[in-house]
């Protein structure tokens, strides 16, 4: 490939850009490796050794879905390098021709992980701002939230994307030892993260619990645990929280408003308690 | 948090049906649920965006949309595709003013469940089977395997956003004054609903675990933990949590607490974490990372 022209990794930034933001929001599907890695091989002149790449990174990915929360190895980036080191190396347009441009990609497909990775740790503290904007009944400030992740995220990727144009195989090295290096901090960041969550739960709690509902909590984490215990109902866990759930709130509040029907008709009878004796 | 947010609205007339323009433009936003995502509140602040069309037109009241934006706040994680449907439930109980903490129990007792079904409809069933085809037709050099893909994807993700939307705005509007004679009592059910998915979603989304081993031959304290109950570190936290809360610690610094404890944690070992390194060969790291400090020593095989 040699020279990169200033239009080229301008583009890459763009897509970059758009597909960082994609991931999450919009569309979801134009990130897939399939669609970005077609788009990344025409932006460097090889557009057929874009699609194969971004078939064969799509196989890879299927099975690796961002579930619940947890993230693997980010896609973009990796699809992004794979093709860029795909196209760079001069690879064979077939399956086992491009396999080595996925390896390579790895390392970068990690540093998108931290990009990710970080930006929703520095967002969890931009939800003091979110607060305070409704409170205020601040739909404009509400809305740049949104735009401010989007905007961070968007160009986190396009900066990686870049660095991994112009830097290639030598900056993966010093990515993937970097990350040796200092695997702590961002395993750290990561067992943060999943641990953040839990502020969320007792910011719910904290409006929902009274005395008795104790009982209840304790119940849905028995529940859940049986539930994701069992292979065949670990699935479904939350939906089969639900179930038992509504079987309680729906006994409880037919029972509830027959208590108060009969403390009607009886209040009837005796002239009503409310109205102090 | 100095701001309470109240039980009941000011305004307690029904607001009139939203139009279809307004119930459309909430769907395009819906798109993007996850636009501020994070790690506290997760969907919250992309919820609240999405929201917003619906609520100016039903909260005239100033002081009132003040406290449907606030408790719109509140942690949320659903599948992105299914939102709607939750959305439509929400907005047919905000159009009946009906209790700030019905509207919460609600929220997340149907948000909840929907992310697993979601998850296992679109990104274990329909991706896999779109993708699986079409990356084959990519491999051998053509472009329609990605403009297929593209096509049958979206397709289905907005004729099920629209679809919900206006299928679950009717339903619960239906639901919705039946219940308006009982709202106490429906409040509490509400709420012990509510209640009983966040302690579920306690122990579903409770990722934290004990990373340490010690001792000859090696003991597993996670291992040791799980034996008293599973899932006991995230209950902990939690309910420490809270009770910080209670205290009066606002959000933010809880989750610096989080973020101090989490780091230096994993430089003594302690947490498990994945850093998702990988050394010279390519290896991933065996138990997810290096410690700052090496105390103690993994066995060959670490443990589940």
């Amino acid at each position: 490939m040699g020279d990169i022209s200033i239009i080229q990794a301008l583009l890459v930034f763009v897509v970059a850009f758009i597909m960082g933001i994609d991931q999450f929001s919009f569309l979801e599907s134009l990130y897939q490796p399939i669609v970005t890695c077609p788009i990344i091989g025409a932006i460097l002149g090889n557009f057929e050794l874009g699609i194969v790449v971004g078939g064969a990174y799509q196989l890879i990915q299927i099975g690796s879905m961002p579930i619940g929360g947890a993230q693997p190895p980010n896609a973009i980036l990796g699809g992004i390098m794979a093709t860029i080191f795909a196209v760079s190396l001069d690879m064979e347009a077939t399956a086992d021709g491009v396999g080595a441009a996925m390896g390579l990609a790895i390392p970068f497909a990690v540093f998108g992980q931290y990009a990710v990775t970080l930006t929703f740790t520095f967002m969890s503290g931009m939800m003091a701002k979110a607060d305070k904007y409704a409170e205020e009944a601040n739909v404009k400030g509400i809305r740049n939230i949104n735009f401010l992740e989007m905007a961070v995220l968007g160009c986190l990727f396009g900066v990686l994307a870049v660095a991994g144009l112009y830097g290639g195989t030598a900056l993966g090295e010093t990515l993937k030892d970097f990350s040796y290096q200092f695997s702590w901090v961002m395993a750290g960041l990561d067992a943060a993260g999943g641990a953040m969550k839990f502020v969320g739960f007792a910011i719910l709690m904290k409006v929902m619990m009274s005395g008795e509902m104790w009982g209840f909590l304790l119940a849905g984490f028995a529940m859940a645990l049986i539930c994701a215990a069992n292979a065949s109902t670990a699935g479904a866990t939350l939906l089969l929280c639900a179930f038992v759930g509504a079987a309680i709130a729906i006994y409880d509040f037919t029972t509830q408003t027959k208590i108060k029907q009969n403390a009607g008709a009886g209040a009837g009878f005796v002239g009503g308690d409310q109205d102090g004796i | 948090m100095a701001y309470n947010i109240p039980e009941k609205y000011q305004d307690l007339t029904p607001a009139p049906q939203l139009d279809k323009k307004t119930l459309n433009k909430m769907v395009w936003l819906s798109c993007f649920l996850q636009a501020s995502f994070n790690y506290e509140r997760m969907q919250a602040c992309g919820w609240l965006w999405g929201m917003l069309p619906g609520l100016q037109k039903i909260h005239t009241n100033k002081e009132d949309l003040k406290a449907s934006m606030a408790h719109n706040l509140d942690f949320l994680n659903t599948h992105p595709f299914l939102v709607t449907f939750v959305m439509g439930i929400v907005l047919s109980l905000e159009q009946n003013k009906a209790d700030t903490a019905t509207i919460r129990s609600v929220r997340i007792s149907a948000a909840g469940p929907l992310g697993g079904i979601g998850d296992a409809l679109f990104w274990l069933t329909l991706v896999p089977i779109t993708a699986g085809l079409t990356a084959n037709m990519a491999m051998e050099g053509q472009i329609i395997g990605a403009v297929l893909f593209l096509i049958i994807f979206n397709a289905v993700q907005f004729a099920v956003r629209f679809g919900l939307m206006y299928w679950s705005y009717g339903l619960g509007t239906k639901a919705v004054t039946l219940l308006t004679s009982s709202a106490k009592e429906f409040t509490r059910a509400a709420s012990i609903l509510g209640i009983f998915v966040v302690g579920g979603l306690i122990a579903n989304y409770g990722g934290t675990s004990l990373r340490i081993v010690v001792g000859d031959p090696a003991i597993n304290i996670q291992g040791l933990l799980d034996g008293v109950l599973p899932k006991l570190i995230p209950l902990l936290i939690t309910l420490g949590i809270y009770v910080l809360i209670k205290k009066g610690w606002t959000p933010v610094k809880c989750i610096i607490l989080i973020l101090v404890v989490g780091i230096l944690g994993c430089a003594f070992g302690i947490w498990t974490g994945d850093s998702k390194a990988m050394d010279a060969d390519g290896n991933t790291i065996p138990g997810g990372y290096t410690p700052l400090v090496e105390w103690y020593q993994l066995p060959e095989e670490p443990a589940e």
